[in-house]
């Protein structure tokens, strides 16, 4: 009798077309605004209407913004979510809801909380780690063609013309990023 | 198993290090789409700023133009004042065609030998044509006598076009389409460059704007010319609202010209004048596609647009000159006096058709023409009389005629009816902007014009059978932005209008499928080299500049805001003071608590801001104006545009001068029209200061730039600063009488 081939559970890099795992989806719980605890100041919540209303395209002025604009705006108040917490933030909305359904400042203002309380902002540090990864001499520098490369392919994936505007004029003659100088860079907005 | 265990192992190391590239991705992926966000939030407010700044300069144009036609039926005929400016009132006199040749005649203009520019001859040959936009590439300018014999040719030529040009993309011809040029040189060669000029196959039409706040609009113009005598089917002009001798004198055009020309240059803004009111005012393509300058409004109607008679509309801010004048007995000048009745109904329509208000964000206050009721009556200058005949001004500022005159109004009132159903058809031409909501409500930003809504287009190209509105003048950041369902278009020529890498222009391509196809650019190779933070952070600042400038302007009123909110006279406003009260002055509907950081460099630990502080940082030194009275130095620098403005209205002759008495009036007006106070002690010191040589005459450029009201180190740059309202890098030739 030939022995039962146990099934093991085979790991996915051994399946023919070896891909790198996405990272694990932390099961994020439904967002539910109701839970969120506002911590700002009256200063601060004035602060963010300015800039609400700066994106304001309504015509009659009020006060909305569409969730598509939702993380722009979230990004522009300083904070660097990814774009799965700010689906997340949003209820999760269908593709096509993204234009056309609205939010309210009131409704905008726990979503920013949630974001502004996140963990794992990431310093300095974590990002130079990160880039260190792709250091393959070790000698400060990164292939910039190989940063494109990541960038464009791995994570939130960036587009071409997104990848073009954030390496534009960090490369030097050989092609090579000194990657600390660019982080420093990246975070000097 | 070994090898799944070796496998699981080298899995787990790959693994390791995959997953550490995807976070470090995530995490350049996220900072990156924060410094996107955040650079489009500056990009935003930036054009906010610029574009409220200059909306409210037009606003301020119309509304001194209403203060000035008020002013005009109020006083005696025999004031000063009135006389000071009724030429501009007046109708163009030089309008018959004898006469002309004789005016304008170049043949006495001699050409030197040692003119190094290019030689015309009639009539003009694509050689020509080709050579002058060349010659102009190289900074060469055209002789006076080939300018005015260019214009006249173009006069004859733009007189037997229709109202409304109607053309076709046949031949599967394909029609370019520009927008604003506002005389930037540089943009035309690029457009020409990326798209050859003007031919048999390529036609062309530009849509108004050329002129003004640019500081090649002559050239521009003459380009545009040469090519439209050259190619009169392929070349088609519509009129812009700055193809208007008044709104020149505020932005820059008739500067441009009496410096470039110092010994023509009237003759030839004359000239100007006539071919402006002679400009067609829209194309029809393929009786589908509607090109124009400003817009349309509810009440728009083509086939009205197409009979009227578009040359007695020499500027669409003042009621078309009277046809037929019926005689009256008094002394005043014959224009003013011949329709006084007619004009007073004209007065009365034009409170409504132009409308001076500031731009706020809801509720617009009410600051139009009627105010001034009650500042000609109460603030007295003293050689103003009021007409005795006319002693009660209603609220709503619409005078009372006597009984007698009431009669003689109703039968020319049909007239006026449809002479002014026609003028607002016009400037609801060349004024309006579309807006996002439906209806249509007067532009009280531009002060003139409407805002129309998209089911105002829909109605519009249904009742007319169209399918697309082409329009400008608005600046758009890339150039271009379709609106209103996409049924209208908004073409933009001028790059970098605001301030270098403020936007890109772009014109529009239109086949027989009648498809939009839009290419973009931008002027500058310098542009090229800079990355979006650094062009967007150049913007921002020049942005930031401009807006200290015109808070400085406002000190005073500032000042008494902030008092107002600091009763206890500490010196200290919070946050939110700051901000409404800094709105409330300015009326500029700006996110101030936004800019204050970039604003306000002096603050406390707690959030509050020092205001005498922050004047102290926002000053402007003056040079060598000690001994004059600071708050007079501010309102001169608050209302430089304006002050420039009536110099150059009072200097009828054009010439650059004026007399010390017109220049003592010239302050009375503007006194009143300010409602302040300035005392003859006060104007003649301004005066000691500036004619240094007693001769009893003013040199207005001279009198600007001694109290530091141009700014002459970006004057002598390239550049324009559209917020002195006067165009800058004039490089004079000095002393080159041969032009």
């Amino acid at each position: 009798m030939a022995p039962k081939k146990k099934e093991e559970p085979k790991p996915a890099a051994a399946a023919p077309a070896p891909k790198p795992p996405e990272p694990e989806r932390p099961k994020t719980p439904e967002f539910d605004p109701a839970t969120v605890t506002l911590e700002f100041t009256p200063e601060q919540i004035e602060d963010f209407k300015d800039s609400f209303q700066l994106f304001d395209r309504t015509p009659a002025n009020e006060m909305k913004i569409t969730y598509a604009q939702c993380g722009d705006l979230i990004r522009a108040l300083g904070q660097n979510p990814t774009n799965t917490e700010i689906m997340n933030v949003l209820g999760k909305p269908k593709p096509e809801d993204m234009q056309t359904k609205m939010l309210d400042f009131d409704q905008f203002l726990p979503m920013l909380q949630h974001i502004c309380k996140a963990k794992d902002r990431g310093t300095y540090e974590d990002f130079v780690e990160g880039l260190r990864v792709f250091d393959k001499e070790g000698n400060g520098t990164v292939m910039g063609a190989e940063l494109r490369h990541v960038l464009a392919t791995l994570g939130e994936k960036m587009n071409e013309g997104e990848v073009e505007q954030l390496m534009q004029n960090q490369e030097d003659a050989n092609g090579c990023i000194n990657y600390e100088a660019f982080v420093k860079y990246i975070m000097a907005t | 198993m070994g090898c799944g265990v070796t496998k699981s192992n080298q899995f787990h190391k790959n693994s390791g290090k995959a997953v550490t590239s995807i976070k470090a991705a995530i995490l350049i992926q996220r900072w990156y789409r924060q410094y996107v966000a955040r650079t489009e939030m500056r990009r935003k407010y930036t054009w906010h700023i610029f574009q409220s700044i200059e909306y409210s300069g037009e606003q301020a144009q119309i509304k001194l133009y209403n203060f000035l036609g008020y002013l005009m039926d109020n006083f005696t005929p025999t004031s000063n004042e009135r006389n000071l400016i009724s030429h501009i009132f007046r109708d163009n006199d030089v309008c018959r065609d004898t006469e002309w040749e004789r005016f304008f005649c170049y043949k006495k203009i001699e050409v030197p030998e040692i003119y190094s520019g290019p030689h015309l001859t009639f009539p003009l040959t694509v050689e020509q044509a080709v050579g002058l936009v060349e010659a102009f590439r190289n900074k060469k300018q055209l002789h006076s006598r080939y300018v005015l014999q260019l214009l006249l040719e173009t006069l004859k030529q733009i007189r037997m076009l229709p109202n409304i040009n109607r053309i076709s993309t046949c031949q599967s011809k394909e029609i370019t389409i520009c927008g604003d040029l506002h005389g930037q040189l540089e943009d035309l060669l690029l457009i020409f460059y990326k798209n050859d000029m003007p031919s048999m196959e390529k036609p062309y039409v530009f849509n108004g704007d050329f002129v003004d706040r640019g500081s090649d609009s002559i050239e521009i113009l003459l380009i545009l010319f040469s090519f439209l005598l050259v190619y009169p089917s392929e070349v088609h002009l519509n009129r812009g609202n700055h193809e208007d001798h008044i709104v020149n004198l505020r932005y820059g055009f008739t500067k441009e010209v009496l410096t470039k020309y110092k010994m023509h240059g009237k003759r030839i803004l004359k000239l100007l004048q006539e071919i402006f009111s002679w400009l067609p005012l829209a194309t029809v393509i393929d009786q589908k596609v509607l090109v124009l300058h400003g817009g349309i409004s509810d009440t728009t109607d083509l086939s009205v647009l197409a009979r009227v008679d578009r040359h007695s509309y020499v500027s669409a801010l003042r009621p078309p000159k009277k046809r037929n004048q019926s005689s009256a007995t008094s002394s005043i000048d014959i224009d003013m006096e011949g329709d006084i009745l007619s004009h007073i109904k004209l007065t009365q329509r034009r409170t409504s058709l132009t409308y001076p208000k500031p731009l706020a964000r809801d509720i617009f206050q009410n600051r139009s023409l009627q105010d001034f009721s009650g500042l000609i009556k109460g603030n007295m200058v003293d050689d103003v009389e009021i007409h005795r005949k006319r002693p009660s001004i209603s609220i709503q500022g619409i005078i009372k005629p006597e009984n007698e005159t009431t009669q003689a109004a109703s039968s020319e009132s049909v007239n006026s009816e449809n002479v002014n159903d026609e003028w607002k058809q016009i400037l609801d031409l060349l004024w309006s902007d579309p807006m996002n909501q439906n209806g249509c409500v007067p532009n009280e930003v531009r002060g003139g014009g409407c805002y129309w809504g998209p089911d105002v287009t829909e109605d519009f190209l249904n009742r007319h059978n169209l399918q697309l509105i082409i329009r400008s003048h608005e600046c758009k950041q890339d150039g271009y932005e379709f609106c209103h369902n996409r049924k209208v278009l908004t073409l933009f020529s001028a790059s970098n209008y605001y301030d270098v890498g403020s936007n890109r222009g772009a014109y529009v391509k239109l086949g027989p499928d009648l498809v939009p196809y839009l290419i973009q650019y931008q002027a500058s190779s310098m542009i090229r080299e800079l990355t979006v933070r650094q062009s967007v952070g150049r913007t921002e600042r020049s942005a930031l500049k401009v807006l200290r400038e015109q808070l400085f302007a406002h000190k005073s009123d500032l000042a008494c805001a902030f008092k107002m909110v600091d009763r206890k006279n500490t010196g200290y406003v919070n946050v939110h003071n700051w901000a409404s009260a800094v709105e409330s002055v300015m009326h500029l509907g700006l996110p101030w608590r936004m800019l204050r950081y970039q604003l306000v460099t002096s603050k406390t630990s707690d959030g509050m801001i020092n205001y005498h502080e922050w004047f102290n940082d926002l000053a402007i030194k003056g040079t060598n104006t000690d001994h004059i009275n600071q708050s007079l130095l501010e309102t001169l620098y608050r209302h430089r545009s304006t002050l420039e403005t009536i110099f150059r209205i009072v200097d009828t002759d054009n010439s650059g001068f004026i007399t010390m008495e017109d220049f003592r009036q010239t302050w009375k007006l503007l006194s009143v029209y300010l409602k302040m106070e300035i005392t003859d002690d006060a104007i003649s010191d301004l005066a000691v200061t500036i004619d240094r040589n007693q001769d009893g005459s003013i040199d207005i450029d001279e009198f600007m730039e001694a109290f530091r009201l141009t700014d002459k180190k970006s004057r002598l740059e390239r550049g324009r600063s559209m917020f002195m309202g006067t165009a800058t890098d004039l490089t004079k030739l000095e002393g080159d009488l041969n032009i």
